[in-house]
């Protein structure tokens, strides 16, 4: 029987969290256009100051990298609480607890951490994270195109990326690149890229259905250092798999987050609005709308929660992480729409944020793996067949 | 990208409803077409890109009587007020991130924000880089 009852300590994180979002962020929202993902500088750098004396600055990154050593279960509590605002669900508190570097970084050599790990643990530097291509992104160990060759101590690499979040105003990044193109997954390397190496051009700026464009970058004839090859050559694959999977369960809640701000307007708006004489929540159809986002929230929580309990636990969690991401994020698609409809007119305009929701919760279907790839991912797991079968 | 459409010379008797009261995007250009200002009509916008195209030119003609007047209307950004001549929009629900965009571009490809943008107090979010230029760099259009 799994206790999913929180600690006070989780209790006390989730509350400062919870003040600042409320009495901190929202209110800064009211004069930001309703599509912001930013905050004014000197609005972040009070915010960021206030983290810090929080103690939850950085809340990614482990103790012996300097950060507070949160766990993933109450990450994922956090996570849930981070996202009630109308940039949350793309734009977490705005940044202001920190941008973790990508987890593969831990696996970089003492040399690389100095010169990539730490300068964004110090908030420095940010990073990109280069997999999905032209040609595919839930397969790719297929998919990826991108070709690097051994010329003496360099790499030469030549190819593209797609769906690249930030890497128009990131100092490096990740990348994903067929080293051995008679290997299947087993012939993808990672490399650490500077944005600013000869031969790297974002190509670019994607428009998309969220507030944040995304990118398309090409490499011609892109030198790379072997000391940047990050792991082992041949490893990248695995190196990313590792952390999508844990990535994911956070991810989810964070969904569920604007699931639950959404709920909450649309039960307010039920008892107050009123049509032939009685409040909405009188109504039946309404009353119905109500208990099933109820029941959407509650579902996608607990396969958060039962997913992140397993990973702080160590026990295999793939799984439930697949399931936690398609129950969460689809659930929370379904509740806005629904708040929407109880709001009726106002619910599609800009005058609040339901609208932005319910375009970003859209993607959520499709980015971190498709639900699809994820029920793939299960009915593996179920059926006990190897990946690549 | 820039938007692609051509410039369109303001003209005082234009007829306000052949303009969207859409979101949207915008480009300024002075006299000799060069742009002096990426704007936006927001979802906080009122009047959307008519209500933005009138604000930037809106010295220029009498609106006495208007019952659709931007709240702004007569106090466009100096360079726009001494300069505007020229405009070209795009109808855009994405406008937020394609205003970025168009920015970013301009930056780019001139190593600096048109001169109404650095006038204007709006905070523009951080610009990142295309790492290549067109061969609109130099030329300010």
């Amino acid at each position: 029987m799994v206790d999913f009852r929180i600690s006070d300590e989780q209790k006390l994180i989730i509350d400062n969290v919870r003040r600042l979002i409320r009495e901190e962020i929202r209110p800064l929202e009211e004069d930001l256009d309703p599509d912001a993902f930013s905050l004014p500088p000197s609005e972040k750098d009070r915010l960021v100051s206030m983290v810090k004396e929080m103690g939850l600055y950085q809340m990614d990154v482990p103790t012996e990298y300097g950060g507070p050593g949160i766990d993933i279960v109450t990450r994922t509590l956090v996570a849930e609480e981070l996202s009630q605002h109308r940039a949350g669900l793309y734009a977490p508190a705005y940044g202001v607890f920190g941008h973790g570097p990508p987890g593969q970084l831990y696996n970089a050599t003492d040399e690389q951490k100095e010169k990539y790990l730490w300068p964004v643990i110090r908030g420095e530097k940010s990073a990109f994270f280069g997999l999905s291509e032209p040609s595919g992104g839930s397969d790719p160990a297929r998919a990826i195109k991108t070709r690097g060759i051994k010329d003496g101590d360099d790499w030469v690499i030549n190819g593209g990326k797609l769906w690249n979040s930030g890497a128009d105003t990131a100092d490096f990044g990740i990348v994903y690149v067929r080293t051995d193109p008679s290997k299947g997954r087993e012939g993808i390397s990672a490399f650490l890229i500077d944005t600013e190496t000869p031969g790297f051009r974002v190509e670019r700026l994607v428009q998309v259905l969220r507030a944040h464009y995304t990118t398309e970058l090409s490499f011609t004839d892109m030198r790379i250092p072997s000391q940047n090859l990050l792991g082992k050559e041949g490893g990248g694959f695995a190196l990313a798999n590792e952390y999508l999977s844990m990535q994911r369960i956070p991810y989810s809640a964070t969904g569920l987050g604007v699931a639950i701000l959404a709920h909450e307007m649309a039960m307010d708006w039920a008892k107050q609005r009123e049509t032939f004489g009685q409040p909405l929540a009188n109504r039946q159809a309404i009353q119905w709308m109500l208990v099933d986002n109820e029941i959407d929230i509650r579902t996608g929580r607990w396969a958060c929660l039962q997913a992140a309990d397993l990973a702080h636990r160590g026990e295999p969690f793939r799984f439930e992480s697949s399931m936690a991401k398609l129950v969460a994020t689809e659930g929370a698609g379904r509740v806005v729409d629904r708040s929407m409809q109880i709001f009726g007119g106002l619910g599609m305009s800009k005058d609040l944020p339901l609208e932005r929701w319910y375009r970003e919760l859209r993607i959520r279907r499709i980015g971190e793996g498709p639900s699809e790839v994820q029920r793939i991912v299960m009915a593996r797991d179920l059926l006990n067949i190897r990946s690549g079968s | 990208m820039r938007i692609r459409k051509p410039w369109t010379p303001w003209d005082n008797s234009i007829d306000y409803k052949t303009l969207p009261g859409a979101m949207g995007v915008f480009e300024i250009a002075d006299s000799k077409q060069k742009t002096i200002y990426i704007g936006k009509a927001s979802g906080k916008s009122p009047f959307g890109l008519r209500g933005e195209l009138f604000l930037c030119f809106g010295d220029k003609s009498d609106f006495d009587g208007q019952n659709w007047i931007h709240p702004r209307m007569g106090q466009p950004l100096p360079v726009i007020r001494e300069h505007a001549a020229y405009f070209r929009y795009e109808v855009n629900h994405m406008y937020y991130s394609r205003w970025i965009e168009i920015l970013t571009r301009f930056n780019e490809d001139h190593g600096r924000l048109p001169t109404g943008n650095l006038e204007d107090s709006e905070v523009i979010p951080k610009l990142g880089r295309y790492h290549w230029k067109t061969k609109e760099s130099g030329t300010e259009n």
